[in-house]
């Protein structure tokens, strides 16, 4: 199988787009026939639709990889598709509001509130699914686990409403959006490969310093992703230190002192004693 | 296939999407092993090819080709990475009369070749030249190979149809969810190559039914590590040696070393700068670190016995001998043995690592625990009480497991193994010595 066939050549394809001609290979049904034996595929469809895919697909071989390929480090996957991933798909493609009914924490339920759905999230970490909607009278972005909601229909609005809330939804997001500057620390360049393959799924950018040969990654993302950056760069551990963001910064000392009390071993009590830690505060929802 | 351009671009666009624009032109090139002219050369080629692929996207065409790549969260439907496998070069007269073929069958039920030429000949304009009969026949095998097009059984001469049953078949609410499962799987699932490749062309499809709602893409994938769809551009090839028992040579450029490619050398001015070592190896098995996002290679050597690759630093593969199947399997089945307890992909001695997890306040849903009950791999709960729980794994040495352990902070205690207890608490005091003074 060459992924490199000339079918897929940029030319060919954006002269197909003109005419309207769609056009498969057979590595790509290859690839199709495979994905549908997964379980994930009897969520996805209806069951007429998934028959009649199978049977277009018949003659078609599967992609033989799996003896030779295994996938290391990775987390459980609870699931891929999520029954209701197909309504509220809908929903947010017919720009329509919806009534939904969900499961808090605790365990208690809300009553039916009113929102405006506008994303569908799948954590790679978690393997779960959320829907990202705006709170009509809370005027709010929320983000619910798909396994939490009890009961979501669509509903009528007027469209002013929608436009007012999308516009909210972008304001909200704009607000939102947090920064925090990492070095890497020079004695670790030579890692610097590793140190960028683990934020590449970050919005970043990466500012180079030639005479002092420095590395500089400025992290772009929204401030209920703080816990997960954070964990990275736990992870990555001397490798980078926070030079801005001072909100990590505090984290990343707290986290130090606070694991090397979990060894009987106490150092001198920090300058700040408002710092919120995941032991004694919860400003943000703990994630990770 | 010019396999060597591709190597570069690979690297090319790696060295884009990871760094972000943190070189100079001159940095660039040095540290890819090419000369300014190429790293102009090649950027003014990629963004042809993103301006080609991108016009229905009216917003994105005046971005400059390091922004239009890199990773905007809420903007990361479309893997703009996926632009290398069409980045393919084809004659101007090829790709015209392929998608001209392709149109006219696409039209029309079901034609012959000589009525294809017909066609062809038909609607070229005068001054490009006129296909022959022997071009059309060999590009009909082609397609009809590549499974695009099929021959119908019956009588010469032999008619030809595009072979899109698939979407014929579908009416348009099914069209959505097919859409949406490619999608999905495409973004979850590896390999995933001709998954977006096809997710590209259900868009467009798609996109024609809902002309005005084209713009709404609803999924986000939240952590994804889209560079991965780079290096299955060596899956493939690597996969067929391994289930054909063949050996590889390649050129590999460690991604430690300073350069990560280098061009085969017409100009003796860079030839000095070679720095991959040349290799011969036996492969076993891929591997896919869900960590990092990064794809390695296991492979085995006469003499050093298990060798270990990243696929970032392969160049220049080609395919070698092939060796018996007693020795294919005897050396497989000892990796696998190893490999039974690495955590990525260490094949050390296996330790045992026990390590006390602390539950987060009584008020707090235990997500500590979740964590690792969902990371945790083949590592089992052994003890439990209110406030913790202990988490025994049996690996390949500890330095795999221990950015994972450290990524907890405060949340984990190692209990065993005694060095790795010391080496953990070492670097909780380095860590909180780079922030003592804020």
């Amino acid at each position: 199988m060459n992924l490199f066939e000339k079918i897929f050549n940029y030319q060919i394809i954006s002269r197909l787009d003109d005419s309207g001609t769609f056009m498969i290979t057979s590595q790509e049904r290859a690839w199709l026939k495979t994905m549908l034996e997964h379980p994930a595929a009897t969520a996805a469809f209806p069951e007429s639709t998934l028959h009649k895919l199978k049977n277009v697909l018949e003659q078609d071989s599967t992609l033989d990889f799996k003896e030779h390929f295994i996938e290391k480090g990775r987390s459980i996957e609870k699931h891929v598709y999520h029954p209701l991933l197909r309504s509220c798909r809908r929903f947010i493609l017919n720009k329509s509001s919806i009534v939904i009914t969900y499961r808090l924490k605790g365990g208690s339920t809300t009553s039916a509130q009113n929102g405006v759905p506008y994303k569908l999230e799948y954590s790679m970490v978690k393997k779960e699914w959320y829907l990202l909607w705006y709170h009509l009278r809370h005027r709010s972005l929320m983000n619910t686990r798909l396994d939490h909601i009890v009961s979501v229909s669509e509903q009528s609005t007027s469209p002013e409403v929608l436009v007012q809330a999308f516009t909210n939804i972008q304001q909200i997001l704009d607000k939102l959006k947090d920064q925090v500057i990492l070095e890497v620390v020079n004695t670790y360049n030579q890692e610097l490969s590793r140190i960028l393959y683990a934020f590449s799924c970050f919005e970043k950018e990466v500012i180079y310093d030639a005479t002092e040969q420095i590395y500089t990654i400025c992290l772009s993302f929204i401030a209920n992703e703080r816990e997960y950056v954070l964990s990275k760069i736990r992870f990555l551990g001397k490798r980078v230190r926070i030079i801005e963001g001072d909100y990590l910064k505090k984290r990343m000392l707290e986290s130090s002192r606070k694991a090397l009390e979990r060894y009987r071993i106490t150092s001198p009590p920090i300058k700040d004693q408002h710092v919120s830690s995941p032991m004694d505060g919860n400003r943000l929802p703990m994630k990770y | 296939m010019a396999k060597e351009s591709f190597d570069k671009e690979i690297q090319f666009l790696r060295m884009l999407v990871l760094t972000s624009g943190a070189y100079s032109r001159q940095q660039f090139a040095d540290r890819l092993g090419i000369s300014v002219h190429t790293f102009d050369k090649t950027i003014r080629k990629l963004k042809e090819i993103n301006h080609s692929m991108s016009q229905q996207l009216p917003n994105e065409q005046s971005l400059e080709l390091a922004e239009a790549i890199r990773l905007d969260y809420y903007d990361s439907a479309d893997p703009m990475l996926l632009f290398l496998f069409r980045a393919k070069s084809l004659k101007e007269s090829e790709s015209q009369r392929i998608s001209m073929l392709l149109a006219a069958l696409h039209n029309h039920n079901a034609l012959t070749a000589m009525e294809l030429l017909d066609l062809c000949c038909g609607s070229l304009s005068a001054d490009s030249a006129q296909p022959d009969e022997k071009t059309i026949r060999k590009d009909l095998k082609y397609l009809e190979e590549v499974g695009v097009i099929v021959r119908e059984s019956g009588i010469r001469p032999h008619r030809y149809r595009i072979q899109n049953d698939l979407i014929q078949a579908l009416s348009e609410d099914e069209l959505i969810d097919l859409f949406d499962f490619v999608d999905v799987m495409a973004n979850t699932q590896v390999p995933s190559v001709q998954g977006y490749l096809l997710r590209d062309s259900l868009k467009k499809n798609v996109a024609q039914l809902h002309t005005e709602k084209q713009a709404i893409q609803p999924f986000l994938y939240k952590y994804h590590y889209y560079s991965r769809i780079l290096d299955e551009a060596h899956l493939f090839i690597l996969l067929d040696a391994i289930h054909n028992h063949r050996k590889i040579k390649f050129l590999y450029f460690s991604p430690k070393s300073e350069k990560s490619y280098a061009s085969k050398n017409t100009n003796p001015i860079f030839e000095r700068e070679t720095k991959g070592r040349e290799e011969l190896t036996l492969p076993l098995k891929v591997v896919y670190d869900h960590q990092y996002g990064r794809w390695y290679l296991l492979s085995h050597d006469s003499r050093q016995g298990i060798r270990k690759y990243r696929l970032e630093g392969m160049t220049q593969i080609g395919e070698d001998i092939q060796v018996s199947e007693q020795l294919f399997d005897a050396v497989y089945k000892k990796l696998e043995e190893k490999i039974q307890y690495s955590w990525l992909i260490d094949t050390g001695h296996s330790i045992t690592v026990r390590v006390r997890f602390f539950n987060p306040g009584l008020s707090q849903p235990n997500f500590i625990k979740e964590r690792v009950l969902l990371q945790g791999q083949w590592g089992q709960i052994v003890e439990e009480d209110e406030q913790s729980f202990i988490y025994e794994i049996v690996v390949n040495g500890s330095n795999e497991i221990k950015p994972w352990l450290r990524s907890f902070g405060s949340s984990c205690e190692i209990l065993e193994p005694p060095l790795l207890r010391s080496e953990m608490i070492a670097e909780w005091k380095e860590l909180q010595s780079y922030y003592e003074s804020i």
